[in-house]
């Protein structure tokens, strides 16, 4: 890399912006330079989405400079940025579902002649620079609906190339990317670097930071608190920067007597999903469950909480076998579920804290069928000051709280029912390490006071690091059991693809 | 982020976006006091109360529920005929008040069940499902009365049942207004005090959540639209009652002012949920202007207009008021 | 370094499985597809046999004719669908559609039978119509209205406005524009047939050949991603109102043609319209409004009133029927969605 000529597409100085009380950016910088990839991290919060959405004309800057291209620019806007050859690859994927490839590639830019547009022209435009830049070959028309999640985020890069981008940001892009996709993502990028377009990479996946980028802006509570060369700086070092403490401080430790097998599975088979799947989790137990994506682990917890119906075995809790074909009959028989997708499945949003922690165990608090308020607020007032969720009042609306609260606030709501079993979909994703924190140390306590928790994660650090033993599930079935020092990154890794696994056993 | 929550900045705009509702109908209520000396009489007043009110506010109470759950009914002017037509077949052929108040309810009760299996068996959206019940309600109604012939009961017939529903008066207060006060008060409870109306609002805010809480969404779900077709059914019981005839196809006419009075209400809440009194503020607002333009000699025809401007104007200010201080 | 997260290692299973998984889905979508399909053609071929005259060209030129209005006020209702976003309650519709063309008629026949020309009378509907339409978009985008609840409003206003300017009374109306409409033939097709054909094939043409109408769809499919592209959304649903009222205007001139006077009650038209729109979308192959599928559905719901005239039924089973096949096609729609929806 060449650190003497360096020339720089976008530099944003002293960049301030305030939402009411809030500071969401302080006197920030950020320089991107043309032929370089620079990774940009940070906590939740931290600023980065701020940020890059000044550069994207979607926020107005209370105060500071932009620079693209040389050219000192005010007032930016979505299309002037697009003009000025600043591309946004987003998180979520923008497309038209129901757009043709074509269409989406060229929306905004259709082909044609005067006001009409030429589809076929468009399809093949999109079919050439998709084989050219990914070797990726669609039928003709094929529906954005009808791809994979890499390949419409495939389609959404290709866009901006379409349009001849000389500053590519991309948000999260490997967040639903199988690896295979990652590195080709990844030589693409590397590709268009070298053709001297800058690239800004965002991510929460430290090791894909590493591996990628030439340089890296951290930001911490507004502002840039430093640009390090990841090849001379540790991970370790980056992640101390974004969070202002020791790393070693993020798993805390524990130690607790394991009680008896609480959530005891056997034999249980789902067509096309798994087959003879057998463990326990013992009280106060924090067992991980992991596997690729399609080997059946997300099955697994889907049937111990009736979103599917097993074809066969036996779930037993407390020694009590239970037939789980609906959530009904899971949350009555004492399993909760913190699921993946938060906002969907977690909280409702529209809801006040008060009516999501109780929604589940409302006949706790309610005599024929009318709820008691008296005992439904204190139960509530209680939990809230338990598990310390920052809220203005019981009847703020959950929408106010932020990520790690709202998860918070989900997991009351099955303290507030007792559960004994909690089963955790991917409970820190899209949480910024902080909240992770303040979740993992929940989740000691809650097996602190005897519950059995079973925690579906693809994180392996966090695994490692929280649980007391591993089940690793490759194609269907249970490829090995980790705990004490087998368990460790490396080992999961091999056994989840299917490496002979260097285990304690296969089952427990 | 949870800051947000607490700034407490009581802007003017946000205080008449939330208040808007109440505002013009204050408004509403000294404009006509002011131009018309008959509006403020309790003759008319009650006159409004038992003619204007109580049919569109109970259609509107069931309506409320729907919306709360997150869906619609727009086959509630189905239930309402449907009711008023089997109550005065069944009186026409001589059975007694109780069987034909039996019979009404019964077949408001088949529309809601029809509708909550469309719903929960069959998974189409409520928009669809009641628009198709409505097309096939209409045409039953047709079919059974040749086209629209309406049924008058000539008087004599079974008139004491009438009078019973409709002439009759407890404490000075007309049975109708008594039947609005229940129904109001076993909503509002049902609706906001109650375990049933929890699980509703969590269906409306978020169903998935909802699913995923334990709740048995398809049974609650098939509760709601059961529950708002019988309080249709109770307004097409009442109506018949009063203008003693069925005429068919009348319901519709509820449909869109009872949407129109629950969204109304709704902008009394932040999230802009339904809720009783909202709705009940709603009708009442309906009802008074067009019994006040009529005072102050509109006719008919621009009573719709008023109507229909005044409803703009409350969501106009709402709306625009809302999204300004977002 | 060793990698500490899980991304799926992308073996040739994977790929087959999700390519295999979206043919799946495709099958099942064109089977539905063609489900509703067979449906539409096998009471068309039950017509075909059953009803005399039904496949006569006097017939199906006449079923066209009176297909105009509907299938014009149709189109209207689609473009604000298509703009809107196909979501019942919170996208697109325009529920004063029908009040709008019954208001543009009165506004027209009145003008007309105070002796204003054609070219006067038939530009005060379109302007008519279209403030109307403007009205729409002013409360959908301006104010941020839902727009079900917006255009309930407005309907009331335009329906009260009608009938504030007729009192509820037929106003008849003659003009050589009428009489050319209602005798008028070319090819042996009637002037009120061609309106139709020449209407379909210009809207076709905009909404299904133009980038315009590709736009139009993104900010319907997916607004945030219409905006990301540079595309003003408020711009595209404002239009399709306008569009709507226009739409309104148009029809009303061919129903005053056909009855020779403005009459009350156009209001009925609304769930014909609805259903048509909605109906449409069977005809998609993604399962999305067209003005294509809406002409079809149009076609469909005349012929089958027009069948059930040949056949002596009684034309009180047409709502009913119609209701019926809403009903059908949606159920199958989202079986077949739900079979999908383990993605």
């Amino acid at each position: 890399m060449q650190t003497a000529k360096r020339e720089i597409a976008v530099s944003m100085s002293n960049i301030s912006k305030r939402f009411g009380p809030v500071r969401a950016l302080e006197n920030a910088n950020l320089e991107i330079v043309r032929g370089s990839i620079l990774g940009l991290v940070g906590q939740n919060g931290a600023g980065k989405s701020t940020i890059i959405k000044v550069l994207a004309g979607i926020i107005k800057p209370d105060s500071g400079t932009i620079v693209i291209n040389g050219e000192t620019v005010t007032a930016l806007s979505p299309a002037s940025v697009e003009k000025l050859g600043v591309h946004f690859i987003h998180q979520d994927r923008l497309l038209v579902p129901t757009a043709t490839v074509g269409e989406a590639v060229f929306l905004g830019h259709e082909i044609g002649f005067g006001p009409f547009v030429s589809r076929r022209a468009m399809e093949r435009r999109a079919a050439d620079l998709l084989q050219r830049f990914f070797g990726l070959e669609l039928p003709v028309g094929t529906l954005v609906k009808d791809l994979t999640t890499a390949q419409q985020k495939v389609v959404q890069i290709t866009r901006a190339l379409a349009q001849k981008a000389s500053v590519l940001v991309l948000d999260e892009p490997t967040a639903a990317l199988v690896k295979r996709e990652v590195d080709s993502l990844f030589d693409v990028l590397r590709r268009l670097r070298d053709d001297g377009i800058a690239v800004v990479f965002i991510s929460h996946y430290m090791q894909e930071i590493e591996k990628l980028c030439d340089r890296v802006t951290v930001m911490r509570n507004g502002t840039d608190v430093g640009t390090v060369d990841p090849r001379e700086t540790s991970v370790e070092e980056i992640i101390s920067m974004m969070i202002a403490r020791d790393v070693g401080e993020m798993f805390p430790k524990r130690s607790v007597t394991l009680g008896a097998p609480v959530l005891e599975v056997a034999n249980l088979r789902l067509g096309g999903g798994f087959e003879n799947i057998g463990f326990n989790v013992r009280a106060g137990e924090i067992v991980g469950l992991t596997g690729l994506l399609g080997s059946g682990a997300k099955e697994i917890v889907q049937c111990l909480f009736g979103l599917k119906t097993a074809d066969g075995g036996l779930i037993k809790v407390e020694g009590r076998e239970l037939s789980l074909s609906t959530p009904v009959k899971a949350v009555r028989d004492g399993i909760a579920m913190l699921p993946e997708d938060r906002r969907a499945h977690g909280v409702a949003l529209g809801l006040s804290v008060r009516e999501n922690i109780s929604l589940a165990s409302l006949r706790r608090y309610s005599k024929s069928g009318l709820v008691s308020r008296g005992s439904e607020n204190q139960a509530v007032d209680g939990l809230i000051k338990e598990l310390s969720i920052k809220t203005p009042h019981r009847d703020a609306l959950v929408r106010e709280l932020s990520g790690g609260n709202q998860q918070k606030v989900a997991i009351a709501k099955w303290l507030s029912c007792q559960s004994r079993v909690y089963v955790l979909d991917e409970p820190t994703v899209a949480v910024d390490v902080g909240a992770k924190v303040e979740i993992y140390n929940l989740l000691n306590r809650l097996a602190g006071e005897g519950a059995a928790i079973l925690l579906l994660s693809s994180d392996l650090l966090e695994l490692v690091g929280v649980c007391d033993r591993v089940l690793v599930v490759y194609r269907g079935r249970l490829a090995g059991t980790f705990s004490g020092p087998s368990m460790n990154s490396d080992a999961l890794l091999a056994a989840s693809s299917g490496a002979r696994p260097d285990a304690d056993g296969v089952a427990a | 982020m949870s800051v947000s929550a607490n700034s407490p900045k009581p802007s003017l705009r946000a205080f008449l976006a939330k208040y808007s509702v109440l505002i013009a109908f204050a408004a509403i209520v000294i404009f006509f006091a002011l131009t018309s000396p008959t509006f403020l009489t309790p003759a008319n007043l009650f006159n409004v109360l038992v003619n204007n009110v109580v049919m569109l506010a109970i259609v509107a109470l069931g309506l409320t529920i729907v919306i709360s759950s997150g869906g619609i009914d727009l086959s509630v002017g189905v239930s309402v005929d449907m009711a008023s037509m089997v109550f005065v077949m069944l009186l026409a052929a001589g059975y007694s008040g109780v069987v034909g108040v039996g019979g009404g309810l019964g077949a408001a009760l088949v529309v809601g069940i029809l509708n909550a299996i469309l719903i929960t068996r069959l998974n189409i959206s409520p928009f669809l499902a009641t628009l198709g019940v409505l097309f096939i309600g209409q045409s039953t109604q047709q079919l059974a009365t040749s086209g629209g012939q309406p049924i008058y009961l000539t008087s004599g017939y079974a008139s004491d049942q009438f009078n019973a529903i409709a002439r009759t008066a407890l404490f000075g207060v007309p049975t109708p207004v008594i039947v609005l006060i229940v129904l109001s008060i076993a909503v509002h409870v049902l609706l906001h005090r109650s375990v049933f109306g929890r699980y509703v609002q969590a269906m409306g805010a978020q169903p998935g959540v909802a699913w995923y809480s334990g709740i048995r969404v398809p049974r609650e779900l098939s509760m709601v639209h059961v529950l708002c077709a019988l309080l249709a059914g109770v307004t097409g019981i009442l109506l018949s009652a009063t203008v003693k005839s069925y005429v068919p196809l009348s319901g519709n006419a509820f449909l869109l002012d009872a949407i129109g009075a629950t969204f109304i209400g709704t902008t009394l809440s932040r999230e802009r949920k339904p809720s009783v009194v909202g709705t009940l503020l709603g009708v009442l607002l309906l009802a008074i202007v067009k019994n006040g333009l009529l005072l102050v000699g509109w006719n008919f025809y621009w009573q719709q207009v008023g109507i229909g401007l005044l409803v703009f104007l409350v969501l106009a200010v709402s709306f625009g008021l809302r999204r300004a201080t977002h | 370094m060793s990698a500490t997260t899980l991304h799926t290692e992308a073996g040739a299973s994977d790929e087959t499985r999700a390519t295999g998984k979206s043919a799946g889905r495709r099958f099942a979508t064109l089977v539905v597809r063609l489900g509703a399909i067979a449906a539409f053609a096998a009471i068309m071929a039950y017509f075909v046999v059953f009803a005399p005259g039904f496949t006569s060209t006097f017939n199906l030129i006449n079923v066209v004719e009176q297909s105009a209005i509907l299938g014009v006020l149709a189109y209207g209702m689609t473009s604000v669908i298509i703009g809107g976003g196909s979501d019942v309650t919170e996208g697109g519709i325009d529920l004063s559609i029908a009040a709008n063309m019954g208001l543009c008629a009165a506004v027209y026949a009145t003008l007309l039978s105070m002796g204003c020309g054609d070219f006067l009378s038939v530009l005060a509907a379109i302007a008519v119509g279209m403030a109307v339409g403007a009205l729409n978009a002013l409360a959908v985008v301006g104010l941020g209205i839902l727009p079900l609840l917006a255009t309930l409003a407005v309907l009331n206003v335009a329906a009260g406005m009608e009938l504030t300017l007729t009192q509820n009374t037929v106003v008849g109306a003659s003009s050589p524009l009428l009489a050319f409409l209602v005798s008028g033939s070319f090819l042996g097709i009637s002037a009120l047939a061609w309106a139709l054909i020449v209407f379909s094939a210009i809207i076709i043409a905009i909404i299904h050949g133009t980038a315009f109408g590709l736009r139009l769809y993104a900010v319907g499919g997916h607004p945030e991603a219409a905006r990301a592209a540079g595309l003003s959304v408020p711009f595209y649903v404002s239009f399709t109102y306008v569009l709507s009222g226009f739409c309104a205007a148009v029809a009303s001139v061919l129903t005053v043609s056909r009855l020779s006077a403005s009459t009350p009650g156009s209001g009925e038209l609304l769930l014909s319209v609805l259903a048509a729109a909605l109906l449409g979308t069977v005809f998609s192959r993604r399962f999305v409004p067209t003005m294509g599928g809406t002409l079809l559905s149009v076609l469909f719901i005349g012929l089958l009133a027009n069948g059930f005239q040949l056949l002596n039924v009684s034309s009180y089973w047409v709502n009913g029927v119609q209701g019926a096949l809403i009903l059908l096609v949606v159920a199958i729609t989202s079986f077949a969605r739900g079979s999908e929806g383990s993605r």
